[in-house]
């Protein structure tokens, strides 16, 4: 493989390489200014590992795409001292390697070599080079696509969002819908790894067999990403873990048998070479040095990532399916200790001194509209309205306080417009409240007050601390996502990276809430509206929140199915020591739910009590006319 | 000594370089100088300079030339050289109400302040290809400026309609008092959330042709924001460039340059909106392109109001540059056996474990992401 390309046999050919030769003198291609803030960019890209540092790329003599970026970073970090190496798909007689280290040669007057032994800068294009880098290297990767997350998402602004909160469940859950799918992950190229035990990044796509070699490396990793205008590092003696399962082995390629049919080497990456079914390394340096014994072959072995190799028999497969049978058996006290033992525990900060109550709420109020606090006075049940009479604004709640205990579930019941959905909105955090307060004695032990927490601490308290269930599944759900890769997903937010034992989780999940284990890797919008619900409360009970907020939980479904979710939720209640909330229009839901009841006309709660007393003897007007619904 | 690379890259490369040197510049055809260009090619180069974001007509020209008439590959050559300079000054803030009109309409409006001046433009010409078989006879009016008549100061510099509205008391006030300096995308790349200027920027530079599909998409595609749309104020003009003398630090003008200016009136009818009120979005590019000063003029309002809760921001901001688009499209024809041979194997795996006995799901879901490399 000595060119991609088929060389025309015009003539003059040599006299075009002689003249090419001979040089120009050096032309500048990118202005001073401009390598100083590139390497100004590079040194922040070091400072933090596998983040994008935006910078102002530049246009290169070279397409966007060409390897403006990696270009870019090279002419930055380069000088006349230097000697500098380009490869594409690992070949320096590549077109486009090429040309490239014409450009840089030319106009930085530094050294050309094809050996990685000589060069200082190596600048590539899908590949590591399979000769040792060093110290006294520094390897810039030419980057098409530097969002390992556009997979995923495809906002760049709730990419940035993820990446600065951490927030990489999404990708955790594509790699468990991988291995369930097509029983191992099938992510070929460009694989994602976790860069410092921080970031997720973009492997700039080099084969899954180069890998391995960035993790611990000794020499210096720059990423350049021209035509999305981002720089990223691995600097030396940095960990980079493929992103994988702790039980699922990653991959490298591996062709049984496969050798260079040049080399004869079998240890290193092969491509495809001719028809006939025979491979050759795609290095071509490695190989014309094997084959003139010019390489130290023995310690490239050592390299060579051969502990990776594919093994089936390693893989987690679709034959390890829990079964309905297995799932019980796991449903042991002992099964869950073992679960336990290879996952992290949900974080729970409740003290022994801590308060008695799990979630508790102060005042919450929330106004749609001008005036705030100002536009609550003539609302109300008193005045049979919720418009403000003086600004027009809908006052949908006001003064709205409860606590609830562990193991105890409080019924907010009213009809609809009443504002008690509103209340469970602003305690979750789906949209803000005008006032109030709220206290979790899962965070700081009931300290800090919830609703002045950033946002992005709002959301981590919904992976493990306060969880919802929305009267429409589609919302608590992902419905193109398996029932078992919807719980994957709040497991590994949660922390979880056993595949097995996610499976296992799921398994038992789904089997306590009556979902057929034979369902569980189906897609959810395949399911029916009450089995979505239940995968809803199965996700929802995931990381065993110790705050469960339910709204209107069976308003969407058959009468007969909603009285088995009912049931369903009434025996898991029961069962587990958390703190509910229960929304709903129906008395004969509360009833069932819960132990204690507020109602709610108007925004604000007219009655309060035990739910037995308030159902059997009413004592607001409005109270009574609920009773009388549910009884009819 | 160690291993030197086969040169075969290099020898196809000069090849190639050779073969378009020869077709283009030694062409059996008389010499297209950067004159010619100017004065016959005028729309393909203000389209270049807009699009590579620089002026200079007689470079944009050569650029063209170079690019055998490809205009993308041409702002690209501009934008290249651009790379290879420093920036040695920035100018003042250009006010528009400065610009000399070379063509201004005002379709919203019958008798706006100021002309209605159809200028250079062949909107109301028969589409009639013309085969002529030589250069026209000289004509003694060629060097006639606007057929002889002398404008006034007002026909020159028209008050823009937008006075006029504000003065109705029609346009939302959308002005702030404090003054931020622009974005500069150049500088600094512009990601959602990103400042209006960023958005303006992206736009003024874009593609004309992506701009434009973009704005169509609006209209007919599956959805979109662009809705009643008026035409208020389109110009085209030349407007001052000044500097700061370096010694003196006072304005000076170091040039002029063309500009086409487009302001669209849009109904404001939200929730959250004045209803009672319109409001105008803007545009301005280099040169005359007044298809995409027009689209940016609609496309800059709908930003404004639904940029956000849609997909629109993003799209202006990352998807128009010609550069971008086009640069990543052509390098899908480099060489991608080492990323291929790496997605094959794991097609061979997975039919290697089937063959094995472990059965493929009988339900298959669609993937949870899928990747673009």
């Amino acid at each position: 493989m000595s060119t991609a390309y088929d060389t025309p046999r015009a003539t003059g050919i040599g006299a075009l390489v002689a003249e090419a030769d001979a040089g120009r003198p050096p032309a500048g291609i990118l202005d001073e200014d401009a390598k100083r803030e590139i390497r100004r960019s590079a040194l922040a890209a070091v400072c933090v590992p596998g983040y994008q540092v935006p910078f102002g790329s530049r246009e290169m003599p070279v397409a966007r795409g060409w390897g403006s970026g990696g270009l870019q970073v090279t002419l930055g970090v380069i000088g006349a001292d230097d000697t500098v190496k380009v490869i594409d798909q690992g070949d320096d007689a590549g077109v486009n390697a090429t040309n490239l280290r014409r450009m840089i040669a030319q106009t930085t007057g530094c050294d050309e070599s094809a050996d990685t032994r000589e060069a200082t800068v190596v600048q590539t294009r899908h590949r590591i080079p399979e000769e040792a880098l060093g110290a006294g290297h520094v390897l810039v990767y030419q980057v098409p696509v530097p969002e390992p997350l556009r997979g995923v998402q495809k906002s760049v602004a709730e990419c940035a969002r993820m990446h600065a909160e951490g927030d990489y469940s999404a990708m955790w859950v594509s790699l468990y819908e991988d291995i369930v799918r097509n029983g191992m992950i099938t992510a070929s190229t460009g694989y994602p790894v976790l860069v410092g035990g921080r970031y997720v990044m973009a492997t700039s796509p080099i084969p899954r067999w180069d890998v391995p070699r960035l993790d611990e490396a000794a020499h210096l990793n720059l990423f350049g990403a021209g035509r999305e205008k981002r720089i990223y590092a691995v600097p030396p003696h940095t960990e980079v873990r493929p992103l994988t399962f702790d039980d699922v082995p990653f991959e490298v390629e591996h062709e049984p048998g496969g050798r260079c049919k040049f080399c004869g080497s079998g240890d290193v990456y092969l491509v495809n070479s001719g028809t006939e079914g025979a491979f050759a390394c795609s290095d071509t340096e490695w190989c014309a040095r094997v084959q003139a014994g010019d390489a130290d072959t023995a310690a490239h072995r050592e390299r060579a990532p051969l502990a990776l190799l594919p093994d089936p028999r390693a893989r987690a497969g679709r034959r390890d399916t829990p079964t309905a049978g297995t799932a019980a058996a796991d449903d042991t006290p002992a099964a869950r200790t073992a679960a336990a033992d290879d996952t992290p525990a949900p974080a729970r900060g409740t003290r022994a001194d801590g308060p008695e109550w799990a979630l508790r709420v102060d005042g919450i109020g929330k106004v749609h509209g001008a005036g705030g606090a100002s536009a609550v006075p003539g609302t109300g049940p008193e005045h049979s309205t919720a418009i403000s009479p003086s600004t027009g604004a809908v006052v949908a709640a006001w003064d709205v306080s409860f606590d609830v205990a562990p193991g105890e579930a409080l019924g907010l019941i009213g009809e609809s417009g009443s504002g008690k959905s509103t209340v469970l909105r602003c305690v979750i955090g789906d949209e803000p409240a005008t006032a109030g307060q709220v206290h979790l004695a899962s965070v700081d032990g009931g300290a800090s007050e919830v609703l002045a927490l950033p946002a992005a601490v709002r959301r981590r308290l919904r992976i493990d601390s306060m969880a919802v269930v929305y009267q429409d599944p589609a919302a608590g759900l992902d419905l193109r996502v398996s029932a078992g890769g919807n719980i994957a997903e709040r497991l590994t937010a949660a922390g979880w990276r056993g595949y097995h034992a996610i499976r296992r989780r799921a398994a038992e999940l789904l089997d306590r809430v009556e979902v057929p284990l034979s369902r569980m890797d189906d897609p959810v919008h395949t399911f029916s509206g009450g089995m979505r619900q239940r995968v809803q409360i199965a996700k929802a009970l995931a990381t065993e929140p110790p705050v469960l907020l339910l709204d209107e939980p069976t308003t969407g479904l058959d009468a007969s199915v909603a009285a088995g979710v009912l049931d369903l939720l009434r025996s898991l209640l029961s069962e587990r020591d958390v703190a509910a909330v229960v929304v709903s229009h129906d008395f004969s839901v509360i009833e069932a739910l819960t132990d204690r009841t507020l109602v709610m006309q108007t925004g604000r709660v007219v009655e309060r009590g035990l739910t037995d007393q308030l159902f059997h003897d009413p004592h607001h007007p409005y109270t009574q006319r609920l009773v009388a619904a549910a009884r009819r | 000594m160690g291993y030197s690379g086969a040169r075969g890259g290099l020898e196809a490369i000069l090849a190639a370089e050779d073969l378009v040197r020869r077709k283009r510049d030694h062409a059996p055809a008389t010499w297209a100088s950067t004159e010619q260009i100017t004065a016959r090619f005028r729309l393909a180069v203000d389209r270049v300079m807009g699009e590579a974001g620089l002026y200079d007509e007689p470079t944009a020209a050569d650029a063209f030339r170079q690019a055998e008439g490809d205009t993308l590959e041409a702002s690209h050559l501009l934008r290249a050289q651009r790379s290879t300079l420093p920036r040695l000054a920035v100018s003042e803030p250009v006010d528009p109400d400065e610009m000399t009109v070379l063509r201004r309409i005002v379709p919203a409006f019958r008798e706006p302040d100021g002309p209605q001046l159809l200028g250079r433009t062949s909107d109301y010409t028969g589409r009639l290809l013309e085969r002529p078989d030589g250069p026209p006879e000289p004509s003694p009016r060629a060097t006639d400026t606007a057929n002889g008549t002398v404008r006034t100061e007002d026909q020159r510099s028209p008050r823009r309609f937008l006075d006029l509205l504000r003065k109705m008391d029609l346009v939302a006030d959308g002005r702030t008092a404090d003054d931020p300096e622009p974005h500069d995308i150049t500088r600094k790349p512009a990601r959602p959330p990103a400042d209006r200027s960023a958005v303006l920027a992206a736009m003024a530079r874009s593609e004309s042709g992506a701009l434009v599909a973009l704005w169509y998409r609006s209209i007919l595609g599956p959805d979109g924001d662009v809705h009643e749309i008026t035409l208020g104020d389109l110009r085209h003009g030349r407007l001052p460039l000044r500097v700061r003398h370096p010694h003196t630090g006072n304005p000076v003008t170091v040039g002029e340059f063309r500009v086409t200016e487009a302001e669209a009136i849009e109904d404001l009818d939200g929730a959250e909106e004045d209803r009672t009120r319109f409001d105008i979005g803007y545009g301005l590019c280099f040169g005359h392109n007044e298809r995409k000063a027009i689209a940016m003029a609609n496309l800059d309002i709908a930003n404004r109001r639904f940029g956000r809760s849609g997909p629109l921001e993003q799209l202006l901001l990352l998807t128009l540059d010609g550069l971008d688009s086009g640069g990543f499209l052509e390098h899908l024809k480099l060489p991608h056996y080492v990323t291929f041979r790496s997605m094959a194997e794991r097609k061979q795996a997975m039919r290697a474990a089937a063959e094995a006995g472990e059965e493929p799901p009988a339900r298959a879901a669609e993937p949870a992401g899928k990747e673009c490399r």
